[in-house]
This record gives structure tokens, sequence and C-alpha cells, in this order.
């Protein structure tokens, strides 16, 4: 079993965690400097804004008592300013970090993300399910990462404000620091409750997914037709109820833990603070202290209550990020390794003059221990029309992969004019290749853009684009779309939608908009067309392999399973299991006795010949 | 918050259940009174400190400590006990309210209002699954009203309170509180505007984050070297849909908090202050004031629960039209069942039906292209029939109305004489079994898979052997890590997907057990385009096997299958034009034989295996 490149791993170290909170906290910086200095400044401001309330009010209650009518107007005024600058901070600090994190977010980490997933040489990334999840995650949490950046910084205010907090209460008596040992307790009982929820929600995470699914099923016209006739939709219904009710079941579980847990530390708060408040009274009774510091340490535990719950949901804040964190990391350290991989310099050549050979090629998929390809050895001399041939997971499509630079051969070497592969600028080869691929891409824009990107810098080119359209014979298809190439396909953006016979045919006019490739391939381009159509594009892609072949010596290489399209190579390869079992034309391999295109191709006509 | 919507969620909030809902209410009550009660016993407690000789002052004050602690502590148990609560009584609402969208969607007789494009857009607005925090759920909007309802309740108490000092003080807090709520209120009405103006882009950016993550693109986009196109374009996207958007995030408005919040506090405070200090008031009751005043403008400033309200409201009125759209009341009887309107369902007899198509015709509503023209068939008691056509050329329409997905727009079908759309819907859907082209995949037990081929029966596990094994289904069933009882997806939990071919069977195995618990049509829609030629024609023979204990009609490509057929009909441009068994149908030299011809010509030749329905042309 070969090791999957970069290994993944939940855990994160410290280290790392600082490491990365400097560094996003400086992309913010750069970014919306002002916003933060906002941030930063006005939370410093609201731990100064606590105490002034505190020893405001302690003077208003105090002058008041003592008579000083204008002492206790004027602390009543700043007792008011105070609070209301407090609430003016609050707004302002939420409203800058909602800015710094959006715009950060939106505009440094996500394009970079974007960027990198679009442009690594490799695709192996985006094959495998267990990464594409972690991508997914990574795709949509960058928000999340940001802020939990925030909520740190928050954090670690509340906390000062925590420190300020206890010092006056610590003025007015030592003994009443202890009440931070009543308020400790509480948010820890509490941040044990709020863990058992996120847990409960990963783990009813299936079952919300489990009632989308359901509902989707449920509502969409294309399903709906199957469920009316099956007579299943109340069914359907109950188990979609089901699956949320579970989910709301486990999590509702969970949070009734917490809830008892908070209950208890909170009461285990109260009787802390009653006591301290009789502690006062009592000092009051006998000389020490005065009324004013009742008030004081009624408001002060007040914000300590507030600062104390604040801090609990901060930092599930930034646990929250932390689902991403891991994920982020290991995609910017595959990323790296990936791009300090030996990149090939080397151009292609102008035409192909001894063709492409394969030296005891294997591939083997990360993470399995399964040859896809198999010591493949052979040569394709240039300007030939080469039909690949076998069962599904034969290797057909690994091997196209493989000369498309997707993959790179776990061992043995491909050579290209003599040049191995790996050593060719990965750019400038694919540039002078063009493939249709059995699942081709759709995009969701315009429809002169879905056969533009064939050569992106004609992409508005529209004679350009009008002549790959007849080659894929697809005229009729742009005639019948309601703004010809300007119509916008997919339904997501109000577009039309296509067939998958047209989307095929939209990939094949992508395939023809390069006009010297070296390399053609078609990987079952034609599953979903008509035969008529099939066979003229056949007959077309024919012409323009043997022109291409004249003039570059350029390679056609078609994956296909339908006799039609094979019988007229210069060559089939036959594969079984990522071996090459037979190869030759068409009339040397049907009467093979035994062979498995012999096999294959008799099954088929038995079908169609006369009863 | 308008009265439709508080309508709405009163009604959605009975599904939260009357005990939870008069806790919860009760809870929210006491955590929203709790300031004003603090604020009083504070109040208390100084009165006696400040009055009591110091040698008393223990005594006397033990009583208000109490309630002080009291007070305190039923506000801390509220507020513990209410997040649970209010979690439980939002999704209660909102899964009581989502079960309805789907029973409503997935129950609703015919499948042609659903296809509506229109109302896919109600069934998307309605269904309550927030993507951004635009959009709140019934539930939610709910939980909102009842917190608003308690926050003022809370903010009258605490005016009561101010009222114990001087009437006047009422209105200098709570009018410009309100205000402050108002503002504040219309301010997050405005951002949320601003946000959803910019949702269109938003979309686009996403499709296109999505296509550069998307497997089967990602070659595309390497071959022809689009990623940093892509990259670029995604970046636009956002940029304009955000840029308004950040545009209007300015702190500007921020200081009239210090008019409408600092102002009238400090007046307040300043008035109280002075009164204490020369005598006119005492100081608990400055005290009292304090706390009092400072917990109205608090509980006033919070206002993200109007958005949930408003957003919930916009959530229940798309339901409400989706309603209006897709229930059966909205179709005239007399167009159901145009010769049986007022007749009670008739019975359906227990035997293969002889189903017959009388001058069928069916134009899309609201359309000019007529999909079928009169069309005169007949499929006979245990027949298999082959149905043959170019794309277009009717073969799913005739299907859906087969189905009773779609009302005939001309002539009708019947069933031994009876039109069918007398038996009801459910009676005669209960005799049919289709397998569509796009069957459905549901992401349940491989067992589920099958049942719901007949979900509204009580499952039948002997039955479903029974089918397995027909359809042999065995092979893949052996293949699975917990036989029936596995997830037919990665994505749960001992979950495995099926390749393309595997899913075939399962649905072959879900038609047949239909078939066993009573359906006497199977309908199938190329069932075989994923199975590969030896699989195929296994396959076709144990249907064909099946044919006398019900009728199959069989949509394929494949003249190859199709040939064995008892008959053959071919379906172009909405007619039937031709009919007869292979032999039949070359023998009469017609457009049948012509194809069929070519195509063997040309496999002989080397040539395709398999026949394409354009071909017939």
């Amino acid at each position: 079993m070969t090791a999957a490149p970069t290994e993944y791993s939940p855990r994160v170290s410290r280290g790392a965690y600082l490491r990365l909170g400097r560094e996003l906290m400086g992309l913010a910086w750069k970014r919306v400097p002002g916003r933060v200095v906002l941030v930063f400044g006005l939370q410093a401001v609201q731990v100064g804004l606590t105490a002034a309330i505190a020893l405001g009010m302690r003077s208003t209650v105090n002058d008041a008592i003592q008579g000083r009518a204008h002492s206790a107007l004027v602390a009543g005024v700043v007792v008011a300013l105070a609070c209301t600058s407090s609430m003016f901070c609050t707004s302002l600090v939420g409203g800058s970090t909602l800015y710094a994190v959006e715009k950060t977010a939106l505009l440094d980490l996500m394009p970079q993300v974007h960027r990198d997933i679009a442009t690594l040489e490799g695709i192996e990334h985006l094959e495998r399910t267990d990464v594409l999840d972690r991508l997914t995650v990574v795709r949509t949490g960058m928000w999340m990462l940001m802020f939990g950046l925030f909520s740190a910084v928050r954090v670690f205010f509340t906390v000062l404000q925590l420190g300020v907090t206890l010092l006056l209460l610590g003025s007015i008596d030592p003994w009443l620091m202890s009440l931070l040992v009543f308020a400790g307790v509480p948010l820890w009982w509490e941040r044990l409750g709020k863990r058992g929820v996120i847990r409960a929600e990963t783990d009813t995470a299936e079952q919300v997914r489990l009632q989308r699914h359901l509902f989707e099923v449920a509502t969409t016209a294309g399903s709906g037709k199957e469920i009316r006739v099956a007579g299943s939709g109340t069914e359907i219904a109950r188990l979609q109820r089901a699956a949320f009710d579970e989910a709301v079941e486990g999590r509702y579980r969970a949070l009734v833990r917490a809830s008892v847990l908070k209950l208890a530390g909170w009461i285990l708060f109260t009787l802390g603070f009653a006591g301290s408040l009789w502690l006062i009274v009592y000092r009051a009774a006998h000389g020490h202290g005065s009324i004013g510091d009742i008030v004081l340490s009624i408001t002060v535990a007040t914000t300590l209550r507030t600062a104390l719950q604040g801090t609990v949901s901060e930092s599930s804040g930034a646990a929250q990020a932390g689902r991403v964190i891991a994920p982020y990391l290991w995609l910017r350290a595959y990323v790296a390794e990936e791009r300090a991989r030996v990149q090939g310099t080397a151009m292609p050549p102008e035409t192909l003059s001894e063709g492409l050979v394969f030296e005891d090629v294997t591939y083997v998929y990360p993470g399995t221990d399964r040859k896809a390809v198999d010591g493949l050895n052979l040569t394709i001399p240039p300007g030939s029309v080469v039909a690949i041939v076998g069962e599904y997971g034969s290797g057909k499509t690994t091997l196209v992969k493989l000369l498309e630079k997707f993959y790179r051969p776990t061992s043995g070497r491909i050579l290209v004019d003599g040049t191995d592969l790996a050593a060719l600028d990965t750019d400038a080869w694919r540039a002078r290749s063009a493939a249709a691929f059995q699942d081709f891409g759709r995009f969701k824009t315009v429809f002169s853009h879905n056969v533009g990107f064939g050569d992106l810098p004609r992409l508005e080119d529209r004679a350009a684009v009008q002549a790959a359209v007849a080659d894929a014979n697809a005229q009729e298809l742009v005639r019948r779309l309601p703004q010809g190439l300007d119509t916008e396909l997919g339904t997501e953006t109000g577009g039309v939608d296509l067939s998958e016979g047209q989307w095929q045919k939209a990939a094949l006019a992508r395939a023809s908009m390069r006009t010297s490739p070296l390399l053609f391939v078609l990987d079952e381009p034609t599953a979903s067309l008509d035969a008529p159509s099939e066979q003229e594009i056949f007959e077309r892609y024919m012409v323009r392999a043997r022109s291409l072949s004249r003039r570059t010596g350029a390679i056609t290489i078609i994956v296909s399973h339908r006799f039609s399209t094979v019988a007229g190579a210069d060559l089939i390869l036959v594969l079984a299991d990522g071996k090459l079992v037979e190869t030759g034309r068409h009339d040397q391999l049907v009467d093979l006795p035994g062979g498995r295109y012999a096999d294959l191709y008799g099954l088929q006509a038995a079908a169609y010949s006369a009863s | 918050m308008t009265y439709q919507t508080l309508r709405g969620l009163t009604r959605c909030a009975r599904d939260a259940g009357g005990r939870l809902l008069t806790g919860l209410g009760i809870l929210i009550l006491l955590q929203n009174l709790a300031p004003a009660g603090l604020a009083l016993a504070t109040a208390l407690l100084i009165g006696r400190v400040q009055h009591a000789v110091p040698s008393d002052l223990v005594a006397a004050t033990t009583v208000p400590l109490i309630v002080f602690a009291l007070v305190l502590g039923i506000g801390h148990a509220a507020d513990a006990a209410l997040e649970p609560l209010v979690y439980l009584g939002a999704f209660r609402i909102d899964g009581a309210y989502r079960a309805r969208i789907t029973e409503l969607a997935a129950t609703s007789p015919t499948v042609d209002r659903l296809e509506d494009p229109e109302s896919q857009r109600l069934v998307r607005a309605a269904r309550a699954d927030p993507v951004n925090w635009t959009e709140r759920t019934p539930g939610t909007g709910v939980m909102a009203l009842i917190h608003i309802a308690a926050v003022f309740a809370g903010a009258v108490a605490s005016c009561a309170v101010l009222a114990g000092f001087a009437w006047w003080l009422v209105p200098l807090i709570f009018l410009p509180a309100l205000a402050q709520w108002c503002i504040l209120a219309r301010r997050h009405q405005s951002f949320m505007h601003n946000w959803r103006a910019s949702r269109r882009e938003m979309q686009r950016g996403n499709v296109w984050e999505r296509t550069a993550a998307d497997p089967g693109t990602s070659k595309d986009i390497r071959v022809y070297g689009l990623g940093d196109w892509i990259a670029d374009s995604i970046q636009t996207h956002i940029r304009t849909a955000f840029e308004p958007i950040w545009a209007k995030l300015t702190a500007k408005d921020e200081w009239q908090v210090f008019l409408l919040v600092g102002l009238p506090f400090s007046v307040a405070l300043a008035v109280v202050g002075h009164d204490a200090a020369t005598g006119r008031t005492t100081v608990a009751v400055e005290s009292a004031v304090l706390a009092a005043g400072w917990s109205i403008f608090q509980s006033l400033g919070w206002t993200d629960t109007t958005i949930s309200v408003t957003s919930a409201g916009e959530c229940l009125a798309a339901y409400e039209e989706l309603r209006q759209v897709l229930e059966p009341a909205a179709v005239p009887a007399a167009v159901l069942a145009p010769d049986a309107a007022a007749a009670a369902p008739r019975e359906l007899p227990d035997r293969v039906p002889l189903i017959a198509f009388e001058g069928l015709g069916f134009r899309y509503p609201g359309t000019e292209r007529t999909v079928l023209h009169s069309v005169d068939l007949e499929i006979k008691p245990g027949e298999l029939l082959a149905l043959v056509g170019l794309n277009g050329a009717g073969k799913s329409t005739l299907i859906k109305l087969l189905s009773m997905l779609y009302t005939p727009t001309s002539g009708r079908i019947t069933a031994d004489g009876l039109d069918i759309a007398s038996y009801g819907h459910e009676a005669w859907r209960s005799r049919i079994s289709v397998v569509f082209q796009d069957f459905v995949k549901y992401e349940l037990s491989a067992a589920q898979n099958v049942l719901l081929g007949r979900g509204n029966l009580a499952p039948d596990f002997e039955e479903l052997e029974l089918a397995a094994e027909e359809a042999g289904f065995g092979e893949v069933l052996s293949r699975l890590p917990a036989g029936w009882d596995t997830p037919l997806a990665r994505t749960r939990t001992g979950g495995v997907d099926l390749s393309g071919g595997q899913w075939q069977q399962v649905v072959l195995t879900r038609a047949l057990y239909a078939l066993r618990k009573g359906a006497k049509l199977l309908v199938l829609d190329e069932p075989t385009a994923h199975l590969d030629v030896r699989t195929e024609f296994e396959v076709f023979q144990r249907l064909a096997e099946r044919r006398g204990e019900a009728s199959i009609v069989l949509i394929s490509h494949r003249l190859s299958t199709v040939r064995y057929a008892d008959r053959i009909v071919l379906l172009d441009g909405g007619r039937i034009t031709d009919s007869g068994t292979h032999e039949e149908l070359l023998a009469r030299g017609g457009e049948y034989a012509r194809m069929f011809a070519i195509q063997a010509e040309r496999f002989q030749a080397g040539y395709d295996d398999h026949i394409e329905e354009g071909e017939l042309l």
C-alpha cells in the first residue's frame, strides 16, 4: 500500500494554532487596518468602562447619602454616559468584526483556496471522497476560521474584564475575590455542557443529512413521479420526520444535560454572591465600607456573569473554527508539497516524430494497493488512431489520465518523442492536447463559453466557436436554444438545462477548439448521443484525426465500448485488470481464437443475427 | 410584521405542544421580569441597610438578602432551562412544518404542478432549511415572537419600577428606548435586504466554486488551463455581490445611541442622583431607577428577533402559496375524472386488465406544442409490449399519463373498459409499477430501497426475499457488509455506494416487489442502460418469464433486446406509426425493418452494438 501524500491528522499542535492565528490576523491587518484597530481598541476601552460604571455607581449612591447634590448629579451623568459608551462599543466591535471577517475571508482566504484546488497539477485530491469532504469543509469554512480568530480575541478581552472586576471586588475586601471560585466552577461546568452539545451535533449530523435528502427526494419533480406511482409519499414524509426528530432528540438531550450543569453552576454562583453581599453588609454594620459598596458589588457581579457567559460562548465559537483548522492546514501542506515536486520544464515538440512509448508503466491509486495500470509496455506510432477497449475498471481511463499528467506513474515512464513526460512543462504539454471525457465538465455559464473554454485565448472568438460547434454536429442544438450561443446554462442560475447528450455535444465542441494538438483524447465521448449523431461525429473526427496526423503527427486516442468507433482504428488495445492483453487491428483481433475482443464482439453480433 | 405572519406563526406554534409552550412562556417571562425584580430587591436591600441601626443591620438585611438571592437564582434558572426548551420548541415546530411540505409535495395527485419552475421556487422559499443568516424557520419565528412579547412585558415591569419614583421617567426612558428598538430593527431589515439583493451574484460565485472542485470538471479545467480564469471569475462575482453590502456597512449612524440612550439616561440619573442627595427621594429608589432604567435600554437594544419573524413570515407565505398550487382541492373534480366526477371510486378487479388508450392527446398547459396526437393503443393482459421512438416522440409522456401523473388533454385511458380516473389515483397506481429512467436512489437501507416500491403497504420481508431472488439481486446483496440493512450511500454510517449497474438491479428488485404486492402492469423505461450486454440479456429473460402474471411495457433503445417483445410499437412525433411483432415489422419492410437492417448490417461490418432511438428516423 502506498502512502497517501501528506497524511491527514485531525489533531493540530498548539504552536500551529498560534502561528495560524498570527498569520490570519496579519491578513486582516493588511486588508482592513482601521477595523482591526477598532476591534482591539474599543474592546480595551470596554474593559475600562466596566470599571468606570461600577465606580460611578458607587459614588452616585455615596454622594447621595452624604447629600452632595452636585457630585451625585455629575456621577449620575458619568454612569449614564459610560453605560451608553459601552453599548456603542459593543455595537461597533460587532459590526467591525463582521466587516473584517467577511473581507479577509472572501478576498484573501477563499480565493487562494479556490485557486489551489483548481490549479494543482494532479487531480488525485478531487477523486477521493474523504479528501473531497475535507475540501468542502475548507471551501465553505473560511468565514468560520476568521470568526474563530476574532472570538479568540474577544475571549482575551473578556478575561481582562474578569480581572478588572475581581480587582474592584478586591478593593472592597480581598475576601471577595473568592467569588472567582464560585464563578470558575459554573464556567467549567458550562464548558463541559457545551462540549457535549457540540458532540451531539456531530453525532446527529447524519440524521440531519438524511432528512434533508428525503426532503429533496419528496419535493423534486423527477423523483416525485416514482414516489407517486409507488404510493410512498406518506411513508417518505414519515421517514423524513423520524430522521429529523431523531436528530432533534439527540441534540435536545445534550442541551438538557448542559442546562442542568449550567443551572447547578449558577446556583452555586448565586449562593456565593449572596454570601459576598452578606459579607459587605456585615462589614458596613461594623463601620467598614459604604452602601455604595453594595451597589458596586451588585453591578460588578452582573458584569461578572455576563463576562463569564461571554467567555463560554466565544470560546465555543473558536472551537467551531477548530473543525476547519485541521483540514485547512492539511490542504496547505498538500498544496505546498505538490508545488514543491519537480516540475517539468522541457517544451513539447512542434510535431510528433517518434510517438508515445510506455516503459513498464504502473499506477497505483493513493491509499490503495490495487494496480490500476500494471507494467504497461507499449509503443504508439505518431499519427495513429488508437482505440482502447476493456471492461469497467480495466484501466482505460487511467491510461488517458496518465497521458494528460493528471497522475504521475507510480513506476516506469512515458516518453513523448523520447522525452520523459514528467520532464515536459505541464501547461505547455496540455496546451498541445485536447480531450473530451466520459464525465466531462458542465460549466453553468453561457453556451459559447462552454465551447470557447477549449481554447481560452479565443474564448470570445465567435467564428472559432461556431466552427467547433459544427465539428461536434451541434448546430441544430444551438439553433434550438432560446438565445443561441449566448444561452445561459444551468437552472440554478436561471438558465436552461441541457440533456446528457446535449452536454456531451458541448464537451465535444470544446475539444475541437484547439487547432494543432499533438494528443487528442475521446474517452467514451458519445455514450449519450443517438446513433446518427454518433456516426456523423465519429466520421468527422476521423477526418480530423487524419489531417492532424498529417500536419503534426498527432495521436488520437479513443476509449469506447462500441465497435462502431473501435473497428476503424489503426491500433486496438484490449485492457484487462490494468494489463494489456491484446493489441492489433480489428481484422486481426476479431478472429483470434479465445480472444477477449472476439468474445465481446461475438456476443453482441449474435443479438443482431437473423433469428 | 403583518397579520398574515402572526396568524401563520400562531398556527405553527401549536406543533410545539401546549405544555411546552406554556412552560416556555412562563420561563421567558420570568427571565425578562428578573431585571425589574432585581431592581426592586436591590432597592429593598439598600433601604434596609440605610435605615437600620448598625447593631441590627445583619438581622434587618437577612430577608432582603434572601429575596435578592431568590430573584437572582430564578433568573439564572429560567436562563438555563430555556436553552433546551427553546431549541425543542423551535425544532418541533420546524419538524412538523417540514414534514407537512414533504407530504404535500410527495402526495399531490399529479406531478405536473410540482414540475413547474414556479412551484420549485416556492419549495425552495418554503423549505425552512436556512443556508444563510437571512433565512429563518417558522420555529425560530415563533420563538422570536414569544421573545419579543416577553421583552416588552419585562420593559413594562421595569417602567412600573421607574414610575415608583416619578411618572415622567417612564416616557423619558421608554420612548427613546422604543425608538432605538425601531431604528435598529429597521437597520437589521435593510441589511437583510442588501444581502438578498446580492443573492444572485453570490449564487453565481457559488456555482463556480463548486465547478472548481468538481471531480468531472477538474479534468477539463486542467487540459484547457482554466484554473486561474475560474479563480478570477469567482473573485469577480464575490466582489460584485459584497461590495455594495460592505459599502453600506458603515459606522456612521452608531452615534445615535448617545442621543437615544445617553441623553435620556443621563437626565434621569442626574435628576434622581440630585433628588436623592437633597432628600427628595431615597437612595434605595435611586438604585432601583438606575437598574430598571438600564435594563429597559438593554432589553430593547437587541432586535435580531424581528428578522426572524419577518423571514419566517416569508417562509410561511411561500408554503401557503405552494399549498394552493399543489393541494388536490385546486384541481376541479371534473378534470380529474370527467365521466365519474360524482361517482365514488370504483373497485378494481384483481386481475391483469386490458388497458386501452383511446384517442389520447396531450399538450403541456400553457404551451402550444402538442406532445401526443390522438394515440390509440391496447395493452393486452399479459403482453410484453415494446415502445420505441425518437427523443421527444412522447414515450415518457405516454407513461406519465398511464401513471395518472398528468391528466390527458383529450381522450382517455381505460382499464377493462372503464376510465382509469374513475378508480382514483391511489387504487390505480397500486396496480402498476414503473421503473423510470431517473429512478430514485434513497440514501436508506437496501431493504428500504426495495420496500419503497410499495411504500404505502406494510413491509413484507418474505416477498422482499423472493423479489430479490427473481431479480438476481443476490450477488450484489452478498457483497453488502450488513446485507439488507446496509445503507446505500457512503455518507451513511456503514453505507456503501453502488455502481450504476448495481443500482439498476436494486430498482428491478423494487419493481418485482411491487408486482408481488399486487401490481399488474410493469413499465420499464430503459431499464438496462447501465447494464453490460451479458447482464442485460439475463434481466430481459427473467422479465419475459413474468409475462402472463402481469403486462409489461418496455422502452428501450437497444433493438437487440426489443426484438423479443410480443409486440413492438413505434412512436413518432406523438403518433403511433407502426406496430407488430419483430418478424411482422421486418416482413412489412417499413421503417423498423429498414432501421434494424441498417443496424445489423453496420454491426456485422464491425459497427454499432446497439441501436439508438435516433436511428428510427
